[in-house]
């Protein structure tokens, strides 16, 4: 407006005992079962000690199969989820393969979903990005995995096929379950 | 590549860092390494929109959930949520939960022996009006032991789960009350350094908002980060 920045509010840790506010809209998958490209999104949310953690909440977002948003979607279609994870730190969502969109350059990005993780002994949220390992020509145009030098942390963007289902777990640190998730903060 | 998607500076440094040793749950649970600080795409610049359907009557009066009437001091909550330039976030969710008069939560692992309240859950929600205020009317949440270190106490907080226009304005966080003593001692307040940037965490007292012989009124403005570069423009 006139320049001057509002301050912003801090965030602060959703801390143990969130279930009673937040599950109401930690069911809703979002596409139905049988609806056409239908996938399973699933994982596990890992600490520093490699144990699971059963008190975490993740979102996701994600833009429908031909790359669209609301209101520019089919009627009914949301692209967000909600999940407490369950006592072994597990999260379970039906969806779809996001279409690709443009990164803030105009440059075509590879199908992704956008993931944020809330927990107690989190004083802020994890953001991350969902990639899909099928999608190895797209990845390799994606301007972001592009300039990801270190191949490791590119491979905790990938869901990996397994069963039919994509697997993304979250590792909040390193552990024996694996590296760090890379984790993103936006700038502007 | 020099796509320019990975920039040097985060939109907000006021957040709270991952780990803060006074907090003991961060140790294994804060990532070590910094998080990449990237540009935005186009799905994080987007975000959820909820319809005023998915609220049910009274789920914003957490005082009225009930057949009777939860014991304690019936407050208002109040306030606009704002983007920072200052644009209300209109028609948008708002999401709160709480602990009872007597410092319990409706939480089946919360084992502090405080009563609860069975005519109080303590969770409620509201979609923000064309200015993009909300309001709440509950009971005032008691402060609450816990175990991070000796005689350690949680100030009276209700917890805020926001939604902005764009996925990176995504906010939990808690309301604090004026006044109230344990802020000053409370490591999960106070990782945040800056103590101005800890202040916009602290409600203000507002006769405006009280309610005679019923209420007392607290005003809580809520100003998101991570501002859009108005989403229509994209
Ligand atoms: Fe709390």
């Amino acid at each position: 407006m006139n320049g001057t920045k509002m301050g912003v509010t801090p965030s602060q840790t959703i801390g143990p005992f969130f279930k009673f506010g937040t599950e109401w809209m930690a069911s809703e998958d979002i596409v139905s079962q049988g609806a056409s490209g239908a996938i399973v999104l699933q994982g596990t949310v890992y600490d520093g000690a490699g144990d699971p953690v059963p008190d975490a909440m993740l979102e996701v977002w994600q833009a429908d199969q031909v790359g669209k948003f609301p209101p520019d979607t089919t009627e009914g279609w949301t692209g967000f989820a909600r999940r407490l994870t369950d006592a072994d730190g597990r999260y379970v969502i039906r969806t779809v393969k996001p279409g690709r969109v443009p990164d803030a350059t105009g440059e075509l990005q590879a199908p992704h979903i956008a993931m944020v993780v809330f927990a107690r002994g989190l004083l802020k949220p994890v953001f991350t990005r969902v990639y899909f390992s099928d999608e190895s020509d797209a990845n390799a145009s994606d301007p972001l995995l592009a300039e990801l030098e270190d191949s490791q942390a590119r491979s905790t963007l990938l869901a990996a096929l397994e069963d039919g289902r994509y697997r993304f777990d979250i590792r909040l640190q390193e552990s024996s379950r694996g590296p760090e998730t890379q984790f993103f903060a936006f700038g502007e | 590549m020099a796509s320019g998607i990975i920039l040097a500076k985060p939109q907000t440094e006021e957040d709270p860092p991952y780990n803060h040793p006074q907090y003991k749950s961060t140790a294994l649970r804060g990532p070590n390494r910094s998080p990449l600080i990237i540009r935005p795409g186009l799905t994080e610049l987007h975000g959820p929109v909820f319809g005023e359907s998915r609220i049910r009557p009274n789920d914003n009066d957490l005082t009225a959930q009930h057949p009777g009437e939860p014991i304690g001091e019936k407050i208002v909550v109040s306030g606009q949520l704002m983007d920072s330039d200052g644009r209300p976030i209109r028609n948008q969710l708002v999401e709160i939960w709480q602990a009872n008069s007597c410092g319990r939560y409706a939480h089946a692992l919360d084992d502090h022996p405080a009563p609860l309240d069975p005519n109080f859950t303590g969770g409620g929600r509201t979609m923000t009006d064309n200015e993009g205020r909300y309001r709440f009317t509950t009971i005032k949440p008691a402060a609450y032991p816990w175990g991070n270190h000796p005689n350690a106490w949680r100030p009276a907080h209700i917890h805020f789960s926001l939604y902005g226009t764009a996925f990176t304005q995504r906010l939990i966080t808690q309301m604090y009350f004026p006044g109230d003593p344990l802020i000053d001692s409370d490591p999960i307040a106070n990782s945040i350094r800056d103590k101005k940037v800890l202040a916009r965490l602290v409600s203000a007292f507002d006769w405006d908002l009280t309610i005679p012989g019923t209420a007392l009124g607290y005003r809580w403005d809520i100003v998101l980060g991570g501002s859009n570069p108005t989403p229509e423009a994209i």
